[in-house]
């Protein structure tokens, strides 16, 4: 009797509790998109959650005061695993209403078919010529339909960070020439104390590799006339050699793995007086020294007398084709790139507004850093050397199949040159497959 | 009642021959989708070009994947070596440690059950968190191998150093299993055989030898083919220690898929390599449970 009364109670509370899972899905699940309350709600993918989240969450603040009806919903994805997240979402059709993504995976993501253009919704809106022509430009060479598929929201340029106070006891100026920069580093050495400089040798490494051979190279351009690759071009390899010479006798020995936050953590522990990065990272460095004590120069001029700048992926925002509210998502895209939000975002940032109106504002011209990023992208003087983003293997290549590669050379396991052969010969191949392909 | 049920109605027997069929049902559902879907479309395609970056080339392959897996591939041969150095490596080793704290913890002492627990402890860890603490040890700014060897040596990033590294990281979470299931096995195991061995003059070797070991055969032949099969397989603390480097001096083959198939988002040749996988496991497996003849000793 008693068993079976503790059965029925047993029951009962299954009961209630399927009942009440039901009504929390009743719940949840009333309408695509709509929260209670009639509101629309807007999933939004950060693609560098982390020290950038405090940024969207306010701007999400913002937007949702000058629009009661939209709820956004925040979601930060870190930087390293953002292209894999995207590509399953895809694969599995849950992609959110609006991303933020950057050239080096847009040409993955519409060859996918996921990503709606953004053309009218821009010629229509008041942001209308009020974005970097260039960086339009550079987004729209990325596809074969050469649409706007992700709405430019910050410039960046590759530059090398470094301790002022270090620069000054070494009596070091910052090097404007590549025989200035390697003289500089040897000063700055003191092992094992200090290393002159710290060479990203893990995830990432290839693109700051070539922004370096390039700038040292002076070589304009990604192919040649023949459409062949120029990574393997003669000066390209001497940089990658000289660089290779500086492992372990002016770097610290873990650098051969070193990936963003490792390298930047080595930077900001203090012990690496230089370090090639983007202005991306600006904030990290402020934290760990004081915005007085850390500054930048671009990456010195080449051999060729003209600065040399291989461009930075373009970083922006783009709606989602499966999103059922792309009206709304567009409208925080919107929000984000208006002059306020787009100058806020790239003060917090340290990076260069893709909005003209906000490029005025007064707290770019008070870092020196930037005012010279900015007049650099600007100069007429300046060469820029665009990588084929447009090839959906670029980034494979550029990652999976050739940074073992650079580890090798590190390791004194490969030569530069072959190393380099090897990457030109990938990207030759991919570029003809490429042009056979929307040919 | 219940003859007239059988006899009766001419629905009840057969409702009762389709019993069984329904009852597993469930089961052969649950294969059926985690395991046969899972399986049969990875081997779908492997005969597939399944390319992400490059869509206009997808299409059957049929076993071209498989050609180049075996004749152009380098890195498919030197993870598959280094798989095989792991696993034995790993696995003799987690056995030789895992038998020896086994022994130590069933005997009586003061604290066994402390020491017990501190034994088995690392096993509760999960291998991202041993990771992380392992990556903290190894740091060549902050962690404890600065007091061991040169300063700012960097074991992980040093292709001489890092297997050494890579391999007491897998220990130290990878023993207690051993130790656990031997430690069962030790305790099923009756104290007058003991007695009896002891009173026909065996010292503690011969009594290791002609009862211990015979009767943790089985245990071992179960811990060792399992560890070899999650050795094999092991993604989550090489992925997260080295990520298969420096230069994939600790790439195993289910990191190299792991590199093909999510990172160079080339799903069929990572798939043609997940097959190659499972035929090596399969084949391993099945060769070890003959060779070692698994429950055989209990039909005399």
């Amino acid at each position: 009797m008693r068993s079976i009364s503790r059965a029925c109670t047993a029951a009962a509370a299954v009961l209630a509790m399927s009942l009440a899972a039901t009504a929390c899905g009743d719940d949840s699940g009333s309408g695509e998109g709509q929260a209670a309350g009639g509101k629309t709600t807007i999933t939004f993918w950060d693609n560098n959650g982390g020290v950038r989240t405090p940024i969207y969450q306010e701007l999400i603040k913002r937007f949702e005061q000058a629009n009661p009806t939209i709820h956004v919903e925040y979601v930060g994805i870190p930087i390293a695993s953002v292209q894999q997240k995207y590509d399953t979402a895809v694969a599995g059709g849950e992609t959110p209403d609006v991303g933020g993504v950057t050239t080096s995976y847009l040409a993955n993501l519409t060859g996918q078919g996921a990503l709606e253009p953004a053309d009218d919704w821009l010629a229509k809106s008041s942001l209308n010529g009020k974005l970097v022509e260039n960086m339009l430009a550079s987004v729209k060479q990325t596809t074969p339909d050469g649409k706007l598929y992700l709405v430019p929201a910050t410039s960046n340029l590759d530059v090398v960070w470094y301790q002022k106070d270090k620069l000054d006891a070494a009596k070091v100026t910052a090097p404007k020439s590549w025989d200035e920069f390697f003289t500089a580093v040897d000063k700055l050495t003191k092992t094992p104390d200090q290393y002159g400089w710290t060479i990203r040798g893990g995830a990432g490494a290839i693109f700051q590799l070539l922004a370096e051979a390039y700038a040292y190279s002076g070589v304009n351009t990604f192919f040649d006339a023949s459409g062949k690759s120029t990574v393997n071009d003669p000066k390209n390899v001497e940089l990658v050699a000289k660089i290779a010479a500086l492992y372990k006798k002016n770097t610290p020995e873990a650098d051969v793995t070193n990936d963003f936050p490792k390298m930047v953590a080595q930077f900001t522990s203090g012990k690496v007086a230089m370090m090639h990065h983007n202005l991306g990272s600006y904030n990290d460095h402020v934290k760990a020294f004081g915005a007085d004590k850390v500054d930048a120069f671009p990456l010195p001029v080449g051999l060729s007398g003209k600065r040399t700048v291989v461009a930075n992926p373009v970083d922006g925002f783009a709606v989602f084709k499966n999103s059922k509210n792309k009206d709304a998502a567009w409208k925080f895209v919107d929000f984000l790139l208006s002059k306020e939000s787009n100058s806020y975002w790239n003060q917090q940032t340290g990076q260069i507004p893709a909005n003209t109106d906000a490029q005025g504002d007064s707290w770019l011209a008070e870092r020196p850093y930037l005012k010279s990023a900015v007049e650099t992208l600007g100069s007429p003087d300046t060469v820029v050397v665009s990588p084929p983003y447009y090839l959906p293997q670029f980034s494979s290549i550029t990652k999976a199949d050739t940074e073992p590669l650079f580890q090798k050379v590190l390791l004194g396991q490969m030569k530069p040159q072959e190393f380099l052969d090897t990457m030109a010969q990938k990207l030759t191949e991919a570029q003809e497959e490429w042009k056979k392909a929307h040919s | 009642m219940a003859l007239a049920r059988t006899t009766g109605a001419r629905g009840g027997p057969r409702a009762l021959r389709w019993a069984p069929y329904l009852l597993i049902s469930p089961t052969v559902l649950l294969i059926a989708v985690f395991l046969v879907y899972p399986i049969g479309s990875v081997l779908y395609y492997s005969l597939q070009h399944y390319n992400l970056t490059k869509p206009w080339a997808n299409g059957f392959a049929g076993l071209e994947n498989f050609r180049e897996m075996l004749f152009e591939d380098p890195l498919f041969w030197s993870s598959l070596a280094f798989t095989a150095k792991w696993v034995v490596v790993e696995i003799g080793l987690q056995l030789l440690l895992g038998l020896a704290l086994a022994l130590i913890v069933n005997e009586s002492f003061i604290g066994r059950g402390l020491a017990r627990s501190l034994v088995f402890s690392p096993w509760a860890v999960s291998g991202v968190l041993t990771t992380g603490i392992w990556i903290l040890l190894y740091n060549p700014t902050t962690g404890i191998v600065r007091y061991l060897g040169a300063p700012e040596a960097a074991v992980l990033g040093n292709p001489d150093t890092v297997f050494g590294a890579v391999v007491l990281t897998e220990l130290w979470r990878g023993v207690p299993f051993f130790a656990i299931l031997l430690l069962a096995g030790l305790q099923g195991i009756p104290g007058e055989l003991y007695e009896a061995a002891a009173v026909d003059g065996a010292g503690r070797v011969r009594r290791f030898a002609h009862v211990t070991l015979p009767h943790l055969r089985d245990a071992i032949v179960l811990a060792t083919l399992l560890r070899s099969v999650w050795e094999f397989n092991n993604v989550d603390l090489l992925y997260t220690l080295t990520g298969g480097g420096p230069a994939q001096v600790t790439t195993t083959l289910p990191l190299y898929v792991a590199q093909r198939a999510i990172d160079s988002k080339d799903f069929g040749y990572g798939s043609a390599l997940t097959t190659a996988g499972f035929l090596i496991l399969l084949f391993c497996s099945l060769l070890y449970l003959r060779l070692s003849r698994f429950g055989a000793d209990h039909k005399g």
